[in-house]
């Protein structure tokens, strides 16, 4: 039953995005209803992430929207990881939203999409998170199964 | 870029599923009432999310989670609304609305949705999601023509045996089982029964053919058709033979000659009109001559009539203003040419009047058992008006009759009082008379005057205190 549901939900949202995008935010692929990828840039002038552009992997699971889906950023020759204490260098987000408790079924593709655009614009600091490097090469985890400690609740 | 789950693969996948939606619309009675009439159980309820809306809906009409417009909607304590199954489906992973937050559980208590939401949603036109089927309806009758009368509704098989689907329009018991294998009588393969159509269309080897006549390539079973109408070889009459044409050849040639101009097409015009009129006038002869029947067959009908007459006249003699008699006379005399004739009364079959009399006479009944109902509040009030007019007066005359009598014991008692002392007086003369008379009577009379006067004293008594009551 939930797979189904899913799809519903997804095509719905694929056929508003595929008319439609906030500026920044583009669609790269969506050939299925378990993995789209997206692509967004920071409009301001924040000087970390100028003229870049980021590339971002979704993965829904068989109960989206209920259960949130698995976001990550992927590394491409032309497709950094943005700089920013809350995304590791792997890819890993380490934001509330993407997690079982900051997650509500009324986001959507694009409001996740929204919420990375503004978390990397207002973020002032070129860093990684702390213990990058450990968690990278330590980390076997899927990204929503890690319990992240949220060292900083204000970046 | 298009959606890989076109909307043809959407469609499938939801009539071929089990009725898996079940946990949240419980199966109707309806449901039920179909699978007993018709042995035709639909498989799979209709799944809300799926529909086609013929307009694009109003973005507050969407549930925001499952994005689709509501589906037996309710609205948290927090004021937000949902489908109730995806509502449900949210708190069983996080107690809270998915909105604000607040913590709300599945128990708690959902405040009624307001009418005017389920009116708007019931009124969304919406398209069947059998394929094949192009209905259009408000989507609260949608329900009821998917599983009670879409022919496209995927059913069980009439075999009891076999556990495959079948359309409605195919499961006929007569028909039998659709799905067991043929062989097609042009290539040999095996197909299923239910599918030849499909087979012939796409896949059959042997299903093209040259068409002996213009040798054009035709589908195998579509070959008799196709010489009938299309075939440009075959030999057929011109258009107009009924008006005389004498043209007979191939069609190719026929066609050219017919726009050409056939000098027998006036001709064939005119008879073609006369043959549609005369189908008209057969039409309303067949019903003149059905109502005719029914007339002279039936003497209850002229009894109704005649009740019918009576009854308006009652009704007129209530309302002149609408007094209309004759005309309801002749109306029910003019037989019923027309399907759409205004006069409810006379169309159709005699069953059909009476029932219309019957009803009429209903209705005639249920008003003058209000107006009764009326009457009868009516009288009671002034009955009531009076009786208690009356008993007021009759109070006022108590009281007067107590005033009186009060007034009438006062002078009693008076008279009583002077009556007494004139007694009082005559005795104590009397006594000094009759110690000179004798002494045997003397003896007996002190005592009973004595009697008397304290009889007197207390009646005196009694009266006094009336007295000073009545003063007070």
């Amino acid at each position: 039953m939930t797979v189904p549901f899913a799809a519903k939900r997804l095509g719905k949202e694929l056929q508003k995005i595929s008319n439609s995008l906030p500026p920044g935010v583009e669609l790269v692929s969506a050939e299925n209803f378990e993995e789209w990828l997206l692509d967004i840039k920071v409009l301001d002038n924040n000087p970390i992430y100028q003229n870049q552009t980021y590339r971002l992997k979704f993965r829904f699971g068989p109960s989206y929207p209920i259960e949130p889906p698995e976001v990550v950023f992927v590394q491409l020759p032309d497709r950094p990881i943005p700089m920013h204490p809350h995304v590791y260098s792997n890819g890993i987000i380490c934001l509330d939203l993407l997690g079982q408790q900051g997650w509500s079924p009324v986001q959507n593709v694009e409001s996740v999409c929204m919420s990375l655009q503004s978390m990397l614009t207002g973020n002032s600091k070129d860093e990684r998170p702390p213990g990058d490097e450990d968690f990278v090469r330590a980390n076997r985890q899927r990204p929503k199964d890690i319990q992240f400690y949220y060292h900083d609740n204000n970046v | 870029m298009p959606p890989p789950n076109t909307p043809e693969e959407g469609v499938a996948a939801t009539t071929l599923r089990p009725a898996d939606d079940d946990n949240f619309r419980a199966s109707s009675p309806s449901s039920a009432m179909a699978h007993a009439s018709q042995e035709d159980a639909y498989v799979s309820s209709l799944d809300y999310q799926n529909i086609e809306y013929v307009e694009p809906v109003d973005e507050t009409l969407l549930c925001p989670v499952c994005r689709t417009p509501f589906h037996s909607p309710i609205t948290t304590p927090c004021g937000h609304t949902f489908c109730a199954g995806c509502i449900n489906r949210a708190l069983e992973t996080q107690p809270r609305c998915p909105i604000d937050r607040q913590p709300i559980n599945k128990t708690c208590d959902y405040g009624r949705l307001p009418l005017i939401i389920k009116e708007q949603l019931d009124r969304l036109q919406v398209r069947c999601p059998n394929k094949g089927c192009d209905y259009q309806c408000p989507r609260e009758h949608l329900e009821g023509h998917y599983e009670r009368r879409c022919d496209y509704t995927q059913v069980r098989c009439p075999d009891s045996t076999c556990s495959q689907l079948t359309p409605r329009r195919d499961s006929a018991v007569e028909n039998g089982c659709l799905h067991k294998d043929a062989i097609c009588e042009f290539c040999d393969k095996t197909v299923a029964f239910v599918e030849m159509d499909t087979h012939y269309s796409f896949d059959c080897e042997g299903a093209m053919t040259e068409c002996p006549g213009c040798g054009e390539q035709v589908v195998r079973h579509c070959l008799v058709k196709h010489r009938a109408q299309d075939c440009a070889e075959e030999t057929t009459p011109c258009k107009w033979h009924t008006g005389g044409c004498k043209v007979v050849d191939k069609r190719r040639i026929v066609q050219d000659h017919e726009q050409s101009g056939c000098p027998s097409e006036a001709v064939g015009r005119l008879i073609q009109q006369q043959v549609e009129d005369r189908k008209i006038i057969d039409e309303l002869v067949r019903r003149l001559n059905k109502f005719e029947l029914a007339q002279g067959k039936n003497p209850e009908r002229r009894f109704t009539q005649r009740a019918r007459v009576g009854s308006s006249m009652a009704s007129s003699s209530r309302n002149p203003t609408t007094a209309n008699v004759p005309d309801i006379t002749l109306n029910n005399n003019m037989p019923p040419l027309f399907p759409d004739s205004t006069d409810d009364a006379v169309g159709g079959s005699p069953e059909d009047y009476l029932l219309a009399q019957f009803e009429r006479l209903e209705t005639e009944v249920e008003l003058l058992r209000k107006q009764a109902l009326e009457m009868d509040a009516h009288q009671s009030h002034i009955i009531h008006q009076q009786a208690t007019h009356f008993n007021e007066h009759l109070a006022e005359i108590g009281n007067k009759v107590g005033v009186v009598n009060m007034h009438m014991s006062w002078l009693m008692s008076l008279q009583r009082q002077n009556h007494a002392q004139q007694r009082a007086g005559s005795a104590a003369g009397s006594a000094n008379s009759g110690m000179s008379h004798g002494s045997a009577t003397s003896g007996a009379r002190p005592g009973s005057s004595g009697e008397g006067s304290s009889t007197g004293e207390s009646r005196r008594n009694s009266e006094g205190r009336s007295e000073t009551l009545h003063r007070l």
